[in-house]
């Protein structure tokens, strides 16, 4: 019997019972439907993320910070605690690779008043160097003196009437003091702000920071939770990273001063990129278990539609078999009508999982990514759930006696 | 084709369509129930013979015997010189598929498929014989007179057309053998009647017929009939091989 011809004749008897048919896809479709929305939306975070750590690092470097030493289960917590010294930042930017090392030194703010009009936290406030601002001065000057700020762009609007040049600022940092700025001038930045969620409002000279820390050799040094260790060129970054970590975990105060269930690590934009990568394959296994339940309640549903559809079609198949159809034959035509239930579910579960990831992704804002590995695996995981759940309904169809298939009343 | 008169049992196996040897066939329901109690039979190349007897005789199990779908306990069954109990189960389907034709008290037709396929569907199980099947289920239906109901469901066809559409199918490969349980059973006296004059026909082209009945004046259509009791042949009566044609009117 020709594969065609049990199509033709299988697409009878599911057309016969649209209603029936539907409903036993629905498990399918669902499942399916649900993994692929979740592979549009994780394709398009991880997309978006990779999008803005680059567009956010244009230049070459890395990320050195402590970490607590891996669990083996996931990602390990950062470690907040300041080990990083003055010493380590002379240290590292002494190696040929580095171009230079810029720690971080951000402050939440607490709050943020000027005229009268107050903005609650939401932001943070940048300690650096002038050299290390990131970004296009668009108006005014850099900061000089340690009572002057310099604005992101967007921060201009944080308070009621607006912020320029010339303004006085007082903010109130969570948990850190106090003090009043003046505003002279605003920045465009090319930084989004490393890895923090936050937004940097402004930016004010190091000497603001005062966190310190005893050095092994008995100094007191500013200490710092981060650096961003900028390579001399893309080209030398494998051999800063190298070099830095080398240093890192040798001679540096930080190794001395970190707990030992601490891990020093340096982190480019790739390792980065990978990282979320590695989150959303994480998800992706525990969607996928999700699924897989979906698909084998959904099989269920196909089997024992099948089982009815059998049952309901011993004459049919009594007749078949009086007029020459082999058992293969009725085993193919079965089979066939629960392959094409999986693939119809499938189908239409990846219609749906577009469309509602489709809808996601817009509404959230990030591009769209077509999953095509996953449509073919979905696809593939249809078929492979209607040659399953019309296995055993096909071959009881098979087993169908014509004597007694006919002899039904 | 011509009938003989003489006896049956003398019909050498190479001339015989069907030869039945001493066959029988034994459900054990509790008691043993003989369906079939050592029946000898041949049916000669172009014979119509009826198969007559009271309910549970074995007529049907006698059909089923003869048309490949069952095999005796006992006993040897010969189809178109072949020793069906000696073929395996897909190869009995392949010489029903191919050797038979079937026609059943209930018509039997697919549901969901129109009367040109389901004329067709012995083909589809067929993949040797390669013909326009529109084609040809055009020609046999309108041979039984549904020329213009092809793409008909068999719902919306009435009794006696069903009956026509399962004879053009019992028809559609050219079997060497049409068998026939009960087919006009479920129709009214003038539609059996319509019925067979197909038979008839099919009878006066050379095909050979077992046919089984519980109506005297549809079995006399046939050249013999064969009276079935408990399981043994009772009797082989020979009508004058021209009742059919005035019995028919
Ligand atoms: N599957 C079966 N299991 C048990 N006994 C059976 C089975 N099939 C047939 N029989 C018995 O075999 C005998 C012959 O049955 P068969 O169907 O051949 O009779 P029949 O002559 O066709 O009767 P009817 O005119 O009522 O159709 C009956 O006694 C019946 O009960
Ligand atoms: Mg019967």
């Amino acid at each position: 019997m020709k594969v065609t011809e049990s199509f033709r004749i299988s697409w009878r008897a599911i057309t016969g019972h649209k209603l029936r048919s539907g409903l036993t896809t629905l498990g399918i479709i669902i499942g399916v439907g649900s993994v692929i929305v979740f592979m549009v939306l994780g394709g398009a975070f991880e997309q978006n993320i990779a999008q803005e750590i680059e567009e956010g690092n244009d230049e070459p470097g890395m990320w050195v910070h402590t970490q607590q030493a891996d669990s083996g289960f996931g990602d390990s917590p950062f470690v907040r605690a300041k080990f990083f010294t003055d010493s380590d930042v002379a240290a590292l930017e002494s190696i040929d690779t580095v171009e230079f090392v810029a720690p971080s030194a951000r402050f939440p703010v607490a709050q943020l008043t000027h005229d009268g009009h107050q903005r609650t936290g939401g932001f943070a406030v940048e300690a650096t160097t002038p050299e290390r601002l990131e970004g296009d001065v668009v108006e005014g000057d850099t900061f000089a003196a340690e009572d002057e700020i310099v604005l992101s762009k967007e921060a201009t609007d944080l308070v009621e009437g607006g912020l320029s040049v010339g303004d006085e600022v007082e903010i109130s940092f969570d948990g850190a003091g106090s003090g009043t700025f003046t505003v002279v001038g605003i920045v465009e930045p090319t930084s989004t702000g490393g890895n923090s969620l936050v937004p940097t409002a402004g930016y004010v000279s190091l000497s603001n920071y005062e966190t310190t820390i005893e050095t092994p050799d008995g100094n007191q040094e500013r200490a710092y939770r981060d650096l961003i260790v900028a390579a001399e060129s893309s080209e030398v970054l494998d051999q800063a990273q190298q070099d830095t970590l080398e240093y890192l975990r040798s001679d540096s105060d930080a190794a001395q001063l970190k707990e030992d269930e601490h891990v020093l690590k340096a982190q480019t934009v790739d390792d980065a990129i990978d990282q979320v990568g590695d989150i959303v394959d994480q998800l992706t296994v525990f969607i996928g278990g999700i699924a897989g339940i979906s698909l084998v309640v959904g099989s269920i549903g196909i089997a024992n539609i099948m089982i009815v559809s059998v049952t309901e079609r011993t004459r049919d198949i009594g007749v078949m078999k009086a007029v020459g159809a082999r058992k293969r034959d009725v085993i193919q035509l079965f089979l066939v009508e629960s392959v094409i239930l999986g693939a119809i579910g499938a189908l239409l579960g990846v219609l749906v999982g577009l469309g509602f990831g489709y809808l996601g992704v817009s509404v959230i804002g990030w591009p769209m990514v077509l999953p095509t590995d996953w449509i073919l695996i979905a696809v593939f995981i249809g078929v492979t759930v209607g040659v399953l759940s019309g296995l055993y309904p096909a071959w009881r169809g098979a087993k169908v006696d014509p004597i007694e298939a006919l002899r039904h009343e | 084709m011509t009938s003989t008169g003489s006896v049956v049992e003398s019909v050498e196996a190479g001339n015989a369509t069907v030869s039945l040897g001493n066959v029988r066939r034994t459900y054990y329901l509790g008691e043993p129930v003989h369906a079939l109690d050592g029946v000898s039979l041949d049916l000669p190349d172009g014979s119509f013979t009826a198969v007559m007897g009271p309910s549970g005789s074995g007529k049907s199990t006698l059909m089923n015997m003869v048309g490949c779908l069952d095999t005796p306990d006992e006993g040897t069954v010969h189809v178109e010189g072949r020793n069906v109990t000696a073929l395996s189960g897909s190869e009995r389907a392949q010489l029903r598929g191919t050797e038979l034709g079937f026609i059943f008290q209930q018509f039997n037709l697919m549901p969901r498929l129109t009367a040109a396929e389901n004329v067709t569907l012995p083909l589809v199980f067929n993949d040797a014989v390669d013909v326009d099947r529109r084609e040809r289920a055009e020609t046999l239906l309108s041979r039984v007179g549904l020329g213009d109901r092809l793409d008909h469901a068999p719902p919306e066809l009435s009794g006696g057309q069903r009956q026509r559409v399962a004879i053009a199918r019992a028809l559609v490969n050219e079997p060497s053998l049409v068998l026939a349980d009960e087919p006009t059973g479920n129709l009214d006296t003038g539609t059996g009647a319509e019925i067979m004059d197909i038979f008839a026909e099919l009878h006066a082209a050379g095909r050979t017929i077992l046919m089984v009945t519980h109506e005297r004046h549809i079995a006399e259509h046939a050249e013999r009939i064969v009276h079935l009791v408990d399981g043994q042949i009772q009797e082989i009566e020979q009508l004058d091989s021209g009742a059919h044609t005035g019995g028919s009117q």
